[in-house]
Parts: structure tokens; sequence; C-alpha cells
């Protein structure tokens, strides 16, 4: 929340990624489906949002592979 | 049963609505049951609503502007010359939306579906193209589907690709199939054009104001050129003509003369006819005239032309003053009669019916007339003001390409030869942007009209199925909110049938926003030409042969074609039923409306479009055409509603045309009276819209109750389409499960609400419980709650451009950030390693779902980087943060590319919400009530079968309200679970109180639908019996969550330093005017100080407090010393003022004392 953004360390605004922990890899394994074929494939960082079969340009996000767990109230 | 059923679905037919009309049992009816007229003629009404639909009229209007009036828009418009070269012309030959020459309309370009468009943030639009012919050098070149633009094309219309396709096929363009349609999708928001109500054009109004002795009869000419008010008013007894353009009021007589018209004898004829009375009151206006001196055409138009404002184009040639006076009297005054070939006639028989209206006003104070009622209103749809916006944006298109062409034939050497398609095509982009503009900002801004209206287009409220569909039926008047006149807000009983009697917003819109009834009908425009050519073959005598003196004669009625009179005609009732014959036959449009006007000794013709009708079922000899053989042939499937029109069983009236009819409501009605009945009502239930048809039993309920339940209705919180999960909107709420009601009406079943519901049958118990049921509290059960009462789900879309920068840099979308041990952080827990959230991942308070950053030097300029080429590419983190109180799943994340090529990230956020205290329920009779606490099960009555309720209502609800629809439900609804059935609470009819009762004696429980309870908690029965049974339940939208709020500290406005306002900005509760009354009058002197002051913005100043202003430091500037400063503390609000009265020059000095 705003709060904690105004109190909170605040990241310096221009250190490079590998300065910022972030992780950097070239694929990322993430999956993506195309919302017209179904096909499952992933993305690079650079790569078109595009299905990598029909082309059509409306993907979503596959599942996430970790555990989920929800409070059945 | 189940085999029968597998033999209709082979015959599977395209339309899946209509199947069920097929089937062997229809709605309870099977085929072989005995049909009777009186009661299943109802069964028209699902036919009508096949043929025509909810969203019917907009549709129509979409259609006919896109295939008729663009084609009469180009051929308005059709040449564009050069100023330059006069051998250069470009004439348009035709246009199409949709498809190419090659093709016929039926065969439709593909276009982008409305679903990706939603998804995309684009719009739904298909090209617009023309066919031209022109000139390049000596040569005239045909071209073919060159493309000037892209018209936004209304959702089911014809030109959309879902016209005309089944279920399955709605299924793979993922859209639903009972969505109505009629909106725009426009930059991935669906906006609607919402239904403009305005007092018709081209027709003469009367009015009167007795206390001035003003009467005046005013005409608003509206032509696809101008538009522009005539008024025929009376000053001192005196009837003159006013017009914007003409700078003083001229005398009628001379009006009439130089409009042709030199015989003060027929002056006297045309205006007043034989009727001494009239003569009396009119022969003063000779008077003034004389004195004039005006006795000839030529002196009236010269005097009419002194006085005409001028308004020349600069170049255009300077006018004599009777040349103006023509110009006048041709054009501008009544600019909706042309005049050709100076033949004034039919201009000034015009003038003199507006005179003699005015005449007999002034005879007759009673003949004005009513600017309320319907029949003189007409309702303008999305088809007009697209044909506005359209020609406006064509006009401006073509003077566009005039003013380029020029601009290169102007040229003296020109390389190549010059091509005026290369130049038409650079302007293509204004109309699709017009269009655009106009439709998502819904400001209706067109100079020829010197029309600025905001506010046409709303977005399509996608709350719930029913919130969508009462939006397309909604009416919105042209007249302003604020003025004290109750008027055009009070229930018009013309509106009988044609506009919902219950469906108004309450509060500053009421009675202005209506709803359109059941069976209403919007016309279009039809043509004028052919039906004055049947009214001279029907007998009607042309106004221009015959002589001024026999038109105002005894018996001889006027014909007027939409407003002006065309002819007369001695036998109008004869005429009147033949041209209904004509009509009834299917020779002429159906929506061609005729009646007489006994008062004015007239019959009018109306073909013009926006008119207001609705079908009924014609009498002859008061039985009703439509007999049992009809209705086999609709069940059946032979027949459909339009086969009832064309064998004249079922016409269209009008709201005029009803006044010249006679209507039963029941067949019943009809029998054993003297009076012959025209018409027999199809349902009476059907004076109801579509919202208000929800309402079981609305006829027992006190009206504003059902008013209140029209205007929830469309809160409940239900099932949206059947592409609900597919949707990504703002802001989505749906019902976890939803059920259809036990007591059904009619509509709901027609409306397909039954399909897509909004509530849950809740059992209830009236009866006192707690004390946290006193007002509307309501009481829930716990039990049900955990089972899914009332729970649902608020899915939330967020939306992240990843935007392109003209310096080559771009936003991007960095993973998550890592700790020591190579866990996520916090911020970080619920991204995946794309840095966009996981789905089904939960995203609590403060936590990042898309971690975007933008690059630090976006506004550098593309040039300037000689000096040191951007090092390595650095970002700055601006993340979406997730806020609020509850943690939610990510739901969807959807990837896509808008139409400027930048990335769209949309990320849908779920939260499953269960009934809390505080939430909002409602009944369907205007009963809402929050939820006041959840008991255990344990501790609620129970009856013997074991059952307790879902819901206890406190019985006070009862009385002041008088929804006594309210306790039927809950009878019938109990008899239905009892018996197996669902049953009827439709207006007006419905399941029968009596035959409810009876079931319930059948099965053991009492008549009156009071069960005998035990306590929960002793296990004594209670003193008394309790009514107990099902009531339809709806959630509505408003939920604490949402709305709960507080603070301690927090955030403050930068001006005055006071806390911000709004639970949005983490705001501050206000201690208002009133409460500082009150503090004040208790005399809580330091509660004021620190309530108003000390937490708020206290700010600690240096007054001197010798010349009164503020100082800093201990230092007065102005006195240049430091002896007289007082440190205080004032409002730092009070501070600015006073610096803000300084520097308007005013000095504000602080003479301080001591307080005690």
């Amino acid at each position: 929340m705003a709060s904690q953004q105004r109190e909170g360390f605040s990241v310096p605004a221009s250190i490079s990624h590998a300065a910022l922990g972030q992780v950097t890899t070239k694929s990322l394994g993430v999956k993506y489906n195309c919302a017209q074929c179904a096909s499952s494939f992933s993305l690079g960082k650079n790569d078109a949002i595009r299905c990598k079969d029909c082309g059509h340009r409306v993907i979503y996000k596959a599942r996430t592979r970790r555990m989920v767990q929800f409070e059945a109230r | 049963m189940a085999p029968k059923r597998k033999l209709v679905k082979l015959e599977a037919e395209s339309d899946e609505a209509f199947q069920e009309l097929l089937q062997p049992e229809y709605k309870g009816k099977k085929l072989t049951d005995e049909i009777n007229t009186a009661e299943d003629k109802w069964n028209l009404l699902p036919a009508f609503l096949k043929v025509k639909g909810l969203v019917k009229q907009h549709l129509d209007s979409f259609n006919y502007f896109v295939d008729v009036d663009l084609k009469k828009i180009i051929n308005a418009n059709e040449l564009v010359l050069s100023d330059v070269d006069p051998e250069f012309y470009l004439k348009y030959l035709d246009i199409r939306v949709g498809h190419k020459s090659s093709s016929g309309p039926e065969v439709r370009e593909v276009i982008m579906p409305p679903h990706e468009c939603r998804l995309r943030d684009l719009t739904y639009s298909a090209p617009i193209y023309v066919d031209v012919e022109y000139t390049r050098g000596r040569k005239i070149i045909m071209h073919k589907d060159l493309e000037i633009g892209r018209m936004p094309i209304m959702l089911r219309s014809n030109k959309c690709i879902l016209d005309g396709i089944d279920e399955k096929k709605m299924a793979r363009y993922d859209e639903c199939p009972l969505d109505p349609g009629g909106y725009f999708v426009v930059n991935g928001t669906e906006k609607v054009i919402l239904v403009q109500e305005q007092l018709s054009k081209n027709r003469i109004i009367v009015e009167a104001d007795e206390k001035k002795n003003i009467v005046q009869a005013s005409v608003t000419s509206s032509t696809h050129e101008r538009k522009s008010k005539t008024y025929v008013i009376t000053k001192n007894d005196k009837i003159y003509l006013k017009h914007n353009s003409i700078s003083e009021d001229i005398p009628i007589v001379i009006v009439l003369k130089a409009a042709g018209i030199t015989s003060d004898l027929e002056i006297l004829q045309l205006v007043c006819g034989a009727d001494p009375q009239y003569q009396d009151l009119f022969v003063v206006n000779f008077e003034e005239a004389a004195k004039l001196e005006i006795f000839t055409q030529q002196q009236a138009l010269n005097y009419v032309g002194r006085r005409v404002k001028t308004i020349r184009r600069a170049g255009a040639p300077k006018l004599s003053q009777l040349q103006e006076g023509i110009e006048a009297i041709a054009t501008t005054i009544i600019a909706h009669i042309t005049v050709s070939d100076l033949q004034f006639r039919e201009k000034a028989l015009y003038i003199a019916t507006m005179a003699r209206r005015v005449v007999m006003t002034m005879h007759n104070p009673k003949m004005v007339d009513d600017r309320d009622y319907v029949g003189n209103k007409r309702l303008e749809l999305a088809g007009q003001l697209m044909s506005l916006l359209f020609e406006d944006l064509f006009k401006k298109f073509n003077s566009d390409f005039k003013a380029n062409i020029d601009k290169i034939l102007k040229k003296p050497s020109r390389t190549s030869e010059f091509d005026a398609l290369l130049s038409i095509n650079i302007h293509s982009n204004n109309i699709t942007q017009g269009l655009n503009r106009a439709i998502s900002t819904g400001n209706w801004s067109l100079k020829r009209f010197k029309m600025e209206r905001a506010g046409v287009t709303h977005v399509l409220s996608r709350l719930s199925y029913i919130s969508a569909l009462g939006m397309m039926t909604r009416i919105s008047s042209q007249f302003e909110k604020s003025r004290k006149v109750s008027g055009p807000r009070a229930l018009q009983p013309s509106q009988f049938g044609m506009l919902c009697t219950s469906d108004t917003p309450e509060g500053e819109a009421c009675g202005l926003v209506k709803n359109l009834a059941l069976m209403t009908h919007i016309t279009t425009d039809d043509e004028e030409a052919p039906i004055k050519k049947l009214c001279y073959v029907l007998g009607c005598e042309n106004i221009l042969g015959i002589d001024s003196a026999t038109l105002h004669s005894d018996g001889n009625f006027g014909i007027y074609l939409n407003g002006t009179l065309i002819g007369t005609n001695r036998f109008p009732s004869k005429f009147v039923s033949d041209f209904r014959r004509l009509r009834r036959t299917g020779k002429i449009s159906e929506f061609v409306s005729i009646y007489t006007n006994t008062h004015q000794t007239a019959v009018h013709i109306a073909t013009d479009g926006g008119r207001i009708c609705r079908p009924l079922i014609l009498v002859q000899n008061n039985r009703p055409k439509v007999n049992a053989e009809h209705l086999r042939k609709l069940l059946n499937g032979e027949w459909a509603f339009d086969d009832f029109l064309a064998h004249g069983l079922v016409e269209y009236l009008d709201v005029n045309e009803e006044n010249d009819s006679l209507i039963a409501l029941y067949e019943a009605d009809m029998e054993d009276t003297d009076s012959a009945f025209t018409h027999l009502e199809i349902e009476p239930f059907t004076v109801l819209g579509a919202v208000a048809g929800l309402i079981p039993y609305p006829h027992h309920n006190q009206s504003p109750r059902n008013t209140y339940q029209c205007a929830m209705g469309k809160q409940a919180i239900g099932a949206i389409a059947y592409n609900q999960f597919r949707r990504i909107d703002t802001l989505l709420y749906f019902m976890v499960y939803p059920q259809q009601p036990m007591v059904k009406t009619k509509t709901i079943e027609l409306i397909d609400y039954d399909k897509l519901p909004a509530g849950q049958n809740a059992t209830v118990a009236v009866m006192s419980y707690s004390g946290y049921d006193i007002e509307d509290a309501l009481v829930l059960n716990k039990a049900s709650v955990d089972r899914g009462f009332g729970r649902c789900q608020v899915v939330r879309k967020n939306t992240i451009q990843l935007k392109r920068y003209p310096n080559h840099t771009k936003d991007v979308v960095s993973g998550m950030r890592v700790d020591e041990d190579g866990q996520p952080i916090f911020e970080h827990q619920a991204l995946g390693p794309d840095g966009l959230g996981e789905i089904g991942a939960r995203v609590v308070n403060s936590q990042v779902y898309v971690n975007k950053s933008v690059p630090t030097n976006a506004g550098e300029s593309v040039l300037g980087h000689n000096e040191q080429t951007p090092s390595i590419e650095s970002h700055r983190e601006t993340p979406a943060y997730y806020k609020g109180p509850e943690p939610s799943y990510v739901d969807q994340v959807m990837m896509s590319v808008s139409d400027n090529d930048q990335a769209l990230i949309k990320v849908l956020l779920r939260q499953t919400r269960r009934p809390e205290l505080g939430d909002k329920f409602s009944s369907r009779h205007g009963q809402k009530g929050v939820c006041g606490i959840i008991v255990q099960q344990e501790d609620l009555p129970f009856n013997d079968d074991g059952i307790s309720p879902d819901i206890i209502m406190n019985p006070h609800g009862f009385p002041s309200r008088m929804t006594v629809g309210k306790m039927i439900e809950l009878i019938s609804g109990k008899a239905g679970v009892l018996n197996g059935s669902l049953e009827y609470g439709t207006c007006f009819g419905g399941s029968k109180l009596e035959d409810m009762s009876k079931i319930l004696v059948d099965k053991g429980f009492s008549y009156s639908g009071k069960d005998m309870l035990y306590s929960g908690i002793t296990g004594e029965c209670l003193q008394a019996y309790i009514f107990f049974g099902p009531i339809y339940y709806q959630k509505l939208k408003h939920m604490v969550l949402d709305k709960m709020h507080a603070r301690a500290r927090g955030p403050r406005a930068v001006l005055t330093r006071q806390p911000t306002e709004g639970r949005s900005r983490d705001g501050g509760l206000r201690l208002g005017e009133m409460e500082r009354d009150c503090v004040i009058a208790y005399g809580a002197s330091q509660l004021l100080l620190e309530r108003l002051m000390i937490s708020s913005d206290a700010f600690e100043v240096d007054i001197c407090n010798k010349c009164g202003l503020m100082g800093y430091h201990s230092w007065c500037t102005t006195c240049k010393s430091s002896e007289n400063i007082i440190r205080m503390t004032i409002p730092y609000a009070a501070k600015l003022l006073f610096q803000e009265l300084l520097s308007m020059n005013i000095a504000p000095r602080l003479k301080l004392g001591d307080i005690f």
C-alpha cells in the first residue's frame, strides 16, 4: 500500500538488474496458451506477443505450477 | 417424452430460441391441447419478440442508417469539384459497409470478432467502401471499393458477424447467445447510444399562455441542410410571424402577401374559412398591413427583405431587398417545405394553417397541443445520430479533400498527371477517428445544426444481465433536470403500453428517464412520395387544385402528410378506412399511421421515423380476428408474427392512431356492449417493460415499490452472460450459485432471465428475532451462508500498457527480486519468473502483480545521444501494487497487442465473498435490507420437518410498504416447492392465490402459508404461527468490504494540508458544518478546536502584533523588527486565505488580545 512505499526501503532508481538481485534468465519457463488454438508455448523476453502456431494475438498465461492453498470458507 | 424431443432436434433449425415454439410441448401446452384464443393469444408475444427482440429498435435504426441513409447522404453530397480546374470532378456512385462490390451484401467481409475487440481494446468496425468516378487528365476513371474509413458496427446488426448465426457459432466467437446486442465496441468498451426523446420535428405545436394572453404556434423545421424554428405568435391580439433570422416580428398578413396570397379575401378564407367568430378575431390583422401600405406581393417581399438578418459568406454577391425577401420566404421560413420555381402556394398554405391554429386557440384556449403527449414526441435512435455524425464527417472529408486537390492543381507544372485518389486516402483516418471519438466520449458536436450534445453514449452496464438489458430499453429526455416543472416528469396516459409505467429512476432524473415497454416498436423513416400519390388516388383533392373558399367549408377535412397539408377530402371516414385497409393488406408499410382529428377537421398521416407504436389484435364485430386456427398455425411453426401482420389480423398502432380506436383489454370486455371495439390487447402485462416484468404479482404492490425494485433489479448480482468467465471487464460481479425464481413471470421467460438469473430462493420466516433485525435488517442462517447462499465473486481488471518511446526505449516487465535465500521478497511473492502474477496466486495488500519498469531516459530526444551512447538501458520500477483489505487471487493474465502496436497486459484479480454483516439484500418488491446478524443454524427456529429459514425478516417491513405481492410470492413459492412446480406471478394474471392455498392444504400445510415453528434456543413452540416460505432474494452490489474505511493518521492534501477526502484516498472523516453547529450549541469549544484545527491543519505562524501581518523566523518583514512577534497556532487554510487576500491587495490584519 501507499504507506509502505513511503516508509519502507525503496529501491534506488538506477542500478542494473544484477545489483537488484533480479533473475534474468533467457527463457523464463513460463507457459502461455493461445486464446484461439489453445496451444501451449513459452515466450522469451523480446518475443512478440503472438501465438507461435496460429499467430493469434491474444494469449493467456498458463496456470501456475506452484501449490496454491485456498481457505474454504 | 424423450424420443419426441430427439425428433425435433433432428430437424435442427438455425434458430434455437424458436425451436422451443416448435416443440410438441410449448410452455406446458401440447399440440393436441385445446386452443383457447383468450388464453393463448399471448403466444403472439414470444412470436413478436422472436422477430423484433427487445433491442430491435436499435438494430432496425442502425440497419436503416447503413443500408439506406448512407446512400442518401452520398447522393446529397455526390460531387467534389475544384475551384482551380473546372474540368475536374469526382463523383460518388455508391457506398457500402462491410462488403466489396464484387460480392453481394449477404457475403460479409471477415472482420475481427467483437470479443477480440473487447479483449484487445480495439474498435469493432467494418470498412466503408465507396465507388467513385473522377477525371484524371482528360480521362474519366471509375474506381470501385475505395476505403474511406471504418464504421463502428452495432452488435447483432445486419453488418455484424453475429447476425443470424446459431448458438454453436456464437460459442465459437466467445459470444453469449442471450446477449441482446445493439451496442458498439469502441476501444474495447461497450458503448450504448441511448434513445433520445424529443419533440417531433416538422409539426405544428400550439401553446398558450393564458395569463399573458399569448398564443403561439411553432414548428421546428429540420432538413439535411439546416434546422430552424418558425413561430406564429399573437401580440396584443394581432398575429405575427417570428423567426430567428428576421430581426422583427412580421405581421401575418404581410407574410402571406409575400408568399403570394395578395387578396385579403383569400387570406381570410384560408385562415378563418366562413366562421364569423374566427373572422372577427382575425380581421384586425388586415388593418396593420393596410396602415403600412402593403398591398402587393412585391411590397410585402421588400418589407420582409428589409428585416432579414443577412449573414453572407465572403464573396457572395449582394442581394437586393426584394431578393432577400424572396430568399427568406423560400428557404429560411419553414425550411422543411421546399420551394421550386417560386411556387410559394404550399408554403403560404402552411403559414395559413399555422395562423388558423392560432386563431382557433385564441377563440378556444383548449385547442392547444400537449408537449408531453407521447404522440407529439419522437425518439431518436442510434442510426439517426450516427447519420448526423457521418454526414458532418463526410462533408468535412470532402472539403479537406477539395482543399488538398486545389493545392495540387494550383501548381503550374506537375511532374506527373494528377491522380485524385492519391490525396483522398490521406483523410480516411478523419472519418474513422471522428466516429470513434464521438461514440467513445459521447460528445455529438455538429456545427451544421449548432448541436452540442454531451452524454449521448454510455458504457453498457454489465452488472447483471438485467442491467445490460435495462440499459438497451432506456430513453433519455432532452429536458433539463434542474427545471422545476412537473409536466415532463408526470406519467402520461398516452404512455400506456408504449413506455413502462414503473421503470424510472428516483431523484433528479425521475420521470425524465423512461423505459420502453415490452412490445414497443420504434418506426424508421418511410418514403413520403408514394403515400402522397396514394392519397390522391383514394380521393384526396390536391391542395394546389382547390379553391381557397372551399378549403375550410363544413365537412371538408384537410389531409396532412407528416404535418403538411396536401389536400382535402369530404368523406374522411371512408378515406381513413380505405387507407387502413390498404395498410392491413400490406400494400403500404405497416408503420404508416393515419388518424382523424375532429377538432382540427383533419386527417393526419405519419410516415416519419421515431414514432412509438405497438401491435394490437384487430377486432371485427366485437370478435377478435385472431382465432384458434391462427394460433394453432403459430404453435405449429407454420406462421410467424409477420404472417399475422400480412393477413391483417394484427396491426401496429402509434400513439396518435390509438386515439382513433377503442381497445379492449380482454375478450370478455367486448361481450354484451354497444360500443364497437376496434382492437384487442395482445397481453395486458406488456404495459410493463423488461425490468419491471421481473416482479411477481406487481399488481398487488403499492406502485412506488415496483419502481424501487426496477432500480434495484439492476444492482442485483447474478449471472451476466454465458461468456462471463471469458470477459475481462473493469469490474464484474458473479453469483456463485444463482437460481431461477420459484415464482416466475411470463416476462422472465421471454427475456431469458431464468437462464441468467440474479438471485436465490431463500426460505424466509417473517418474524422478529434477536434485535439485530430492526430497520429492515435481515437475520441470515450461518449454515446457509456456509452452503453458498449469497456467495459472489468479484473480478477486477487491471490494465498495464507497455509503451514504446520515440528514442527506441520501451517499458519492460522485469522478473521478481529475490532475497539472500533465493526466495522472492514479500512484495514479489505472487509473481512468476516473467514478472507477471502467477495464475491462481494469492495477492495480499501491497504485493506486486505486474512488475513493470519504465526507462529512465524515456524523455530524451532521439537525436541527442552523440555524447554518450545510452549506456546499459536503465529502468525504474513502476510496479502495479495490489491494494485492498482482503487478498485476491490472480484469475487470468491476458497479453495482447493494441492497435498502436504496444503490448497490452490485462490482469484479472478475483475475490470470493460470502455474505457478511452489512451486505445488502433485497427481495423483488423494493424491500431492501442489510444483513444484521448471522446466526448459527442451531439457534434458529425450525418447523415440523426440521426446516429452518435462510433469512428471517422482520414483519414491520410489511404494514407501511404494502407489498402484498411479496406475501403472495411466498405462498405461491411454497406451493410450488411442495408441488414440484414453478408458479407464475405474471402481472394481471399468474397463479391464483386460491389455487395456491389449495395446494398448501392438500400437502398438509395451512392455507395461509403460516407454519408452527419451534424456537431453536429453548425448543418450545413459538407463540404465534409464522409466515414461512421461499422468497426470491437478490444480493445487491453494495457490500461492506468495498465501503469499510477508517483512518487515524494518513495523507493530507498538498494545498490546504487538511486530511484528504474519500475512501479511495484513505481520507479523513469529516466533522461537517451541521456537526459543528451541534458542538457549538453544546459549548464544547475545546473539542471544536481539536477537531477543526489541531487534528486537521494546525500551523504555527509568527504574527506581528504591530502591523497585524504574518512574518517568519520571529521577524516581521513589514516592520523590519522582531519586537512584537507573537507565535501562535492557526489553521493552515486560514493562513492560506490571508496570503491569498494579500495577493489581491487586501491586507487582513490580525489584532491579538489576551483570552482571559
